[in-house]
C-alpha cells in the first residue's frame, strides 16, 4: 500500500492507505479524527468539509493520496486548547446547532467563507452554505452565527493590528 | 458557576462537544476488534425468493459470515412487533398486521427490504461480498400507489390480507356532522394529497453491538430515539429476556421520527455479533437510508366543510386513504387514523366533525411517524379548506378565520374528536401574529413584485396540535461523593438540547449550579423505563419527570434541615434554594443539605448517606394542546414557477417555556421541514418498477439556507396547561403543523389573479408553472 504523509492541524502525520481510500476515511479511521462526519454518499451534505491548503473541500470527494504533502485542517484543530474559536463561540451563542452532526462541516465552511469575504451579507452567507445541509435548525441561527463570528473575527484582527 | 432559572436562554452544555469535533455518534463508537456488517437488500419491489447461494461471498477472504433470510427463518425468531394505539377497525374486527421478519426468506415486498447480512473484517470486503450473495428471485407485479393498492385487481402483498387493507376506521360525530351539512348553505369540497416524505436526519441509522458469553448479555449502541422500547421489542423478536440487552444511544444526529421504530438491522446485528464472536458495527449509507428508513405522511384526502353564507363554519368531514408501506411500522396504523383524526378542525369552532380513513399496504418502505405524525396532515386539511372557502365565499381569508376561531371563554372544551382542549387564547395568538406581519407595508411590497413581473401573496394559518408518545417518564437524581449531582432520564434528545434544559429545570428547582449536574439519557441501565423521543414529549414528559423527582428530593431534604434546625420536619419550608424555619433565623441552603447528606455525623439517626438519591416516574393524565399561528409571504414568478418565501412569522403557545432559545430552535427547525414538504420534498416510487426514484440527496431535495425565509418568532405565555405541574405543552412538532399550509396558501394567494385555486405539494417550479398554465 502506498504511504501517505501530510500535515493535519499543524502536526506531521503519515500512514499507509489503499489507492481508493478517501481523505475522510484516512482522517476518521487512520487518525481517529472523528469530528469530520459522513452524512451522504453523493457529496451533497457537507458534513465532511475540511480545509486542504486553506481551501474548503468535501473530504468524501477527495482521495487521501490527493492530499499528499498538503496542510489539512479539521474541526479538531479550530479551538485553541479549551478556548473556542470566535466562530465556534458564535455558533454556541446563536444556537446555530442542534444535533451537531452537520456542525463541523458548517464551521469549516464558515471559516473558509469568512476568509474569502470577511464582512459577508446575510445573502452571501446563505449562498456560501449551498454545499452544506442541516436538517435541524432551519439555518437562520447558523446564518446569524456566521455573521456574528465574522464580526468577532474582524474585531479580533483589528485589535491584533492595534496591539 | 451560575444559577439558572426556568425561562432563561441557558447556552447549551452539549455544544462544547459538538463544536470541537468530540461528539460521539454511532460511527465514532469504538468497542475494539469490531467487524463490519452490511445488509443485502432486495432490488425488487415485489418478488418470490426461490433460494439463496452465499458460497462465493463466504469464500471471500475476510468474510466471517453471511446470514441469509433462510438462516434467519430457521431460528424461528418472532416478527417485528407493531404497537398501534388503533387496534380495531370500525366494525370491531382487529386491524390486519402482517408478519414482518427481520430478514425476508420467502418473499420481498419493497425495494431495499433486507434479505441477508454480510459480516466481514472491513467495510470494503463486506460490500464486495454483498455483490456476491446470489438471491434467486421471481419478480411479481407491484403496486406503489396507496389508492390503487385498495382497488380491485391490484397486486396483493399478503396472502392472508384481502385487498391489501390494513385498517378501516372512523372517529367523530357522524350523525351530528350529517345534520350540520344538511343545515349549511354551502358545502366546500377539496381533494388533496399530503406528499410522502422522509425524516432524512443527516446522520444515517447504525448500531454497534457485542455479546458477552460469560453473562449471556448483549450490549448495543444504536442511533435510536427510543432505546427502552426498541430494547423490549428486540428482546421479543429474539425471544430473550429484555434485561439481557443493555441498550444505549450515543450522540444521535437527528431523528424526526425516522429513528423511533424498531428496525430489522439492529436485531440482525445482535444475532450477528453472537454468531461471529466479535463486536459488529453496521451503519447505513445515505442510499440505504432512503430505501429503508420509515417514510411519513402520504395521505389522499377529501375534505368537506359545511359553511353558512356569512362564513360561519358548521361541520367538517374528512375522508382519507393512508398508506402503510409493505408492512406495519412500529405504531403501524395509528398515523393515518387516530394520529390524523385527533386535531381535526384545528382551532376553529364546529358544531360537529367526522373523520373516516382506510390505509393499505403498498410495495414501498414502511411508513411510521414523521415529525407530527398525523397532526400536520390534519392542520393542512383544515387550513386548505378554509382558504378555499374564503375564495368561494368571496371573503377575506383573514376575516373568515377570525370569525370562526374558538373564543377564549369557550375553553375548556372537548371536540367531536374527543380532544380535551383545556386552555389557550386562539384569537389573541392570531391577532398577535397578524400584528407582526407588517400588513401596512404589504401593498408596496406587492407592487414592487408586480413591477418585476412577479406575484406576491400572504397567508395566515393558525394551528392546534397535541402531544403524544409514551405516557410515563422516569428521572433519577443522585448525589455523588465528589459533590456532583447526577441526573438520568428516559426521555431522549436527538438535538433538542435536553442535556441543558433538563439540568436547567433541576438546577432551578434545587437552587444549585447547573455546572454541577452530570446528565445521562438513553441508557437502559440508567433508568428503569423511558419513553424516548416522540410526540413533542421532551419537556412535557421529561421536564415534568425532573420537576417531580426534584420535588421529592426537596421533601426528603427537609428531614436533614429539621435535624440541623432542631425542629420538627413540619416546621421546615423550602424557598429559593434554601430550607428555612419560618419565624426563626434558621436557614440551610440546598448545597449545604446535599453536603450534609453525604456524612453520617450530620444526618439524623434514621437517615444514611445517599438518602437524597431519588428515582421517580411521572405519569401523564391527558395529552397537552400546543397551539399557535403561522403566517407567510410568498413571491412567485408565474413565468418560471419559482417560489421564494420572503417572510415568515409565528406566535406559539407552548405553555411554560423552559428555555426560549431552545424553543426557538425547535420552531425554526420545524418550519424548515414544513417548508421542505411544502416546496421541495417528495419520496417518489416508479409505479411500473416500484423503484425509489428519489433515492439520493441529489433527487430528494432538502431545504438549503437560501430556500429559507427570515423567520420572526414570539410566544403567548399566559396559558400554561394545568394538565401537568410544569405547564409545558410541547414544542417539537408545531413547525411542521403550521408551515405547510401557511406556505401553500401564500403561494395560492399570489396566484389568485391567475385563477389557481389548488396545487399539490411539493410546489416545485414545475408544479406551479403547470398550474398557472392549466388555470
Amino acid at each position: 500500500m502506498p504511504t501517505l504523509s501530510m500535515t493535519v492541524n499543524g502536526e506531521q502525520v503519515s500512514g499507509e492507505v489503499e489507492g481508493r481510500t478517501l481523505l475522510v476515511d484516512f482522517l476518521r479511521e487512520n487518525l481517529r479524527l472523528t469530528g469530520t462526519h459522513v452524512g451522504c454518499d453523493t457529496s451533497q451534505c457537507g458534513a465532511c468539509v475540511v480545509h486542504v491548503d486553506g481551501v474548503s473541500m468535501k473530504s468524501c470527494t477527495m482521495l487521501a493520496l490527493h492530499a499528499q504533502g498538503t496542510e489539512v485542517a479539521t474541526i479538531e484543530g479550530v479551538a485553541n486548547g479549551d478556548t473556542l474559536h470566535p466562530m465556534q463561540e458564535a455558533f454556541r451563542e446563536n444556537h446555530g446547532l442542534q444535533c451537531g452532526f452537520c456542525t463541523p462541516g458548517m464551521v469549516m465552511t464558515a471559516l473558509a467563507l469568512v476568509k474569502d469575504n470577511p464582512d459577508p451579507t446575510d445573502a452571501e452567507v446563505r449562498h456560501g452554505l449551498e454545499g452544506n445541509l442541516c436538517r435541524c435548525t432551519g439555518y437562520q441561527n447558523i446564518v446569524h452565527a456566521i455573521l456574528d463570528g465574522a464580526k468577532a473575527m474582524r474585531e479580533g484582527a483589528a485589535n491584533e493590528g492595534e496591539s | 458557576m451560575s444559577k439558572v432559572k426556568i425561562r432563561d436562554s441557558v447556552r447549551r452544555i452539549e455544544d462544547l462537544r459538538f463544536l470541537t469535533g468530540t461528539g460521539n455518534y454511532i460511527d465514532d463508537v469504538v468497542i475494539g476488534g469490531e467487524v463490519v456488517g452490511v445488509v443485502v437488500r432486495s432490488p425488487y419491489a415485489h418478488a418470490k425468493i426461490n433460494g439463496f447461494d452465499a458460497t462465493d461471498a463466504e469464500a471471500l477472504d475476510g468474510v466471517l459470515a453471511v446470514i441469509t433470510g433462510a438462516e434467519w427463518a430457521a431460528q424461528n425468531f418472532g416478527p417485528i412487533p407493531t404497537n398501534s394505539a388503533v387496534k380495531e377497525n370500525r366494525d370491531g374486527t382487529p386491524i390486519s398486521v402482517p408478519d414482518r421478519p427481520c430478514l425476508a426468506s420467502e418473499r420481498v415486498r419493497y425495494v431495499g427490504e433486507a434479505v441477508a447480512f454480510v459480516v466481514a473484517e472491513t467495510l470494503a470486503i463486506a460490500r464486495q461480498a454483498v455483490e456476491l450473495v446470489d438471491v434467486d428471485y421471481d419478480p411479481l407485479p407491484a403496486v406503489t400507489h396507496p389508492v390503487k393498492a385498495l382497488e380491485p385487481g391490484a397486486p396483493q402483498l399478503h396472502d392472508a390480507i384481502e385487498g391489501n387493507l390494513c385498517v378501516d376506521w372512523e372517529l367523530g360525530d357522524k350523525d351530528g356532522t350529517e345534520k350540520a351539512f344538511a343545515a349549511a348553505d354551502r358545502i366546500i369540497t377539496l381533494e388533496l394529497h399530503n406528499n410522502r416524505v422522509t425524516g432524512a436526519p443527516i446522520e444515517p441509522r447504525g448500531a454497534v453491538a457485542y455479546y458477552d458469553d460469560a453473562s449471556g448479555t448483549y450490549t448495543i449502541y444504536q442511533s435510536s430515539q427510543n432505546i427502552h422500547a426498541n430494547r423490549n421489542q428486540m428482546a421479543t423478536i429474539l425471544g430473550i429476556d429484555k434485561d439481557n440487552i443493555h441498550h444505549v444511544a450515543p450522540d444521535v444526529g437527528g431523528g424526526f421520527g425516522a429513528k423511533n421504530s424498531v428496525y430489522p438491522e439492529p436485531v440482525i446485528t445482535l444475532y450477528a455479533t453472537k454468531k461471529v464472536g466479535r463486536p459488529v458495527k453496521w451503519v447505513n449509507d445515505r442510499a440505504e437510508s432512503f430505501l429503508s428508513d420509515t417514510h411519513g405522511r402520504s395521505q389522499y384526502s377529501t375534505v368537506e366543510m359545511a359553511v353558512m353564507n356569512d362564513g360561519t363554519f358548521k361541520g367538517l368531514r374528512t375522508t382519507t386513504i393512508g398508506e402503510m408501506g409493505a408492512y406495519c411500522g412500529t405504531v403501524g396504523a395509528f398515523t393515518p387514523t387516530g394520529g390524523s383524526a385527533r386535531t381535526q378542525g384545528g382551532p376553529y369552532a364546529f358544531e360537529a366533525m367526522y373523520y373516516s380513513a382506510k390505509a393499505g399496504f403498498t410495495n414501498t418502505a414502511p411508513l411510521d411517524p414523521y415529525r407530527g405524525a398525523g397532526r400536520p396532515e390534519g392542520s393542512f386539511q383544515i387550513e386548505r379548506i378554509v382558504e378555499l372557502a374564503a375564495r368561494e365565499l368571496d371573503m377575506d381569508p383573514v376575516e373568515l378565520r377570525r370569525k370562526n376561531l374558538i373564543p377564549k371563554d369557550a375553553l375548556p372544551l372537548v371536540t367531536s374528536m374527543g380532544l380535551d382542549v383545556d386552555c389557550g387564547d386562539f384569537p389573541t395568538v392570531f391577532e398577535k401574529t397578524l400584528a407582526m406581519t407588517d400588513r401596512a407595508g404589504y401593498e408596496a411590497r406587492a407592487a414592487a413584485s408586480q413591477a418585476q413581473g412577479k406575484c406576491r401573496g400572504f397567508a395566515i394559518a393558525p394551528y392546534l396540535e397535541c402531544t403524544g408518545g409514551m405516557p410515563k417518564e422516569h428521572a433519577v437524581i443522585s448525589f455523588d461523593d465528589d459533590g456532583s449531582v447526577s441526573l438520568a432520564i428516559g426521555s431522549h434528545s436527538t438535538g433538542m438540547g435536553h442535556e441543558t434544559s433538563l439540568p436547567q429545570i433541576l438546577a432551578a428547582q434545587l437552587g444549585i449550579d447547573i455546572e454541577r449536574i452530570k446528565f445521562t439519557q438513553a441508557d437502559t441501565d440508567a433508568t428503569p423505563l423511558g419513553g424516548g423521543h416522540g410526540g413533542s414529549r421532551g419537556m412535557e414528559m421529561g421536564g415534568n419527570a425532573v420537576l417531580q423527582t426534584a420535588g421529592e428530593v426537596i421533601e426528603k431534604g427537609k428531614a436533614i434541615a429539621a435535624h440541623h434546625f432542631e425542629c420538627s420536619v413540619d416546621d421546615v419550608e423550602f424557598d429559593d434554594g434554601a430550607y428555612i424555619q419560618p419565624g426563626s433565623n434558621n436557614t440551610m441552603t440546598m448545597d449545604n443539605a446535599i453536603n450534609a447528606a453525604q456524612d453520617h455525623s450530620t444526618l439524623p439517626d434514621d437517615l444514611a448517606p445517599g438518602c437524597l438519591d431519588t428515582g421517580s416516574t411521572f405519569e401523564r393524565g391527558i395529552i397537552s394542546i400546543p397551539n399557535g399561528c403561522h403566517a407567510a409571504e410568498a413571491e412567485v414568478d408565474p413565468e418560471t414557477g419559482a417560489v421564494q418565501i420572503t417572510g415568515f412569522w409565528v406566535v406559539d403557545d407552548f405553555g411554560t417555556i423552559v428555555n426560549p432559545m431552545l424553543a426557538d430552535g425547535q420552531v425554526m427547525g420545524g418550519i424548515g421541514q414544513g417548508l421542505g414538504q411544502a416546496l421541495l420534498e417528495q419520496a417518489i416510487y416508479d409505479e411500473e418498477s416500484g423503484q425509489l426514484v428519489t433515492g439520493s440527496l441529489i433527487d430528494y431535495a432538502l431545504p438549503r439556507a437560501e430556500d429559507m425565509p427570515p423567520m420572526r418568532l414570539d410566544y403567548y405565555e399566559d396559558s400554561p396547561t394545568k394538565k401537568t405541574p410544569l405547564g409545558a405543552k410541547g414544542a417539537g412538532e408545531a413547525g411542521c403543523c403550521g408551515a405547510p399550509p401557511a406556505i401553500v396558501n401564500a403561494v395560492l394567494d399570489a396566484l389568485k389573479g391567475h385563477g389557481v385555486t389548488h396545487i399539490e405539494m411539493p410546489l416545485t417550479p414545475e408544479m406551479v408553472w403547470q398550474a398557472v398554465r392549466d388555470a
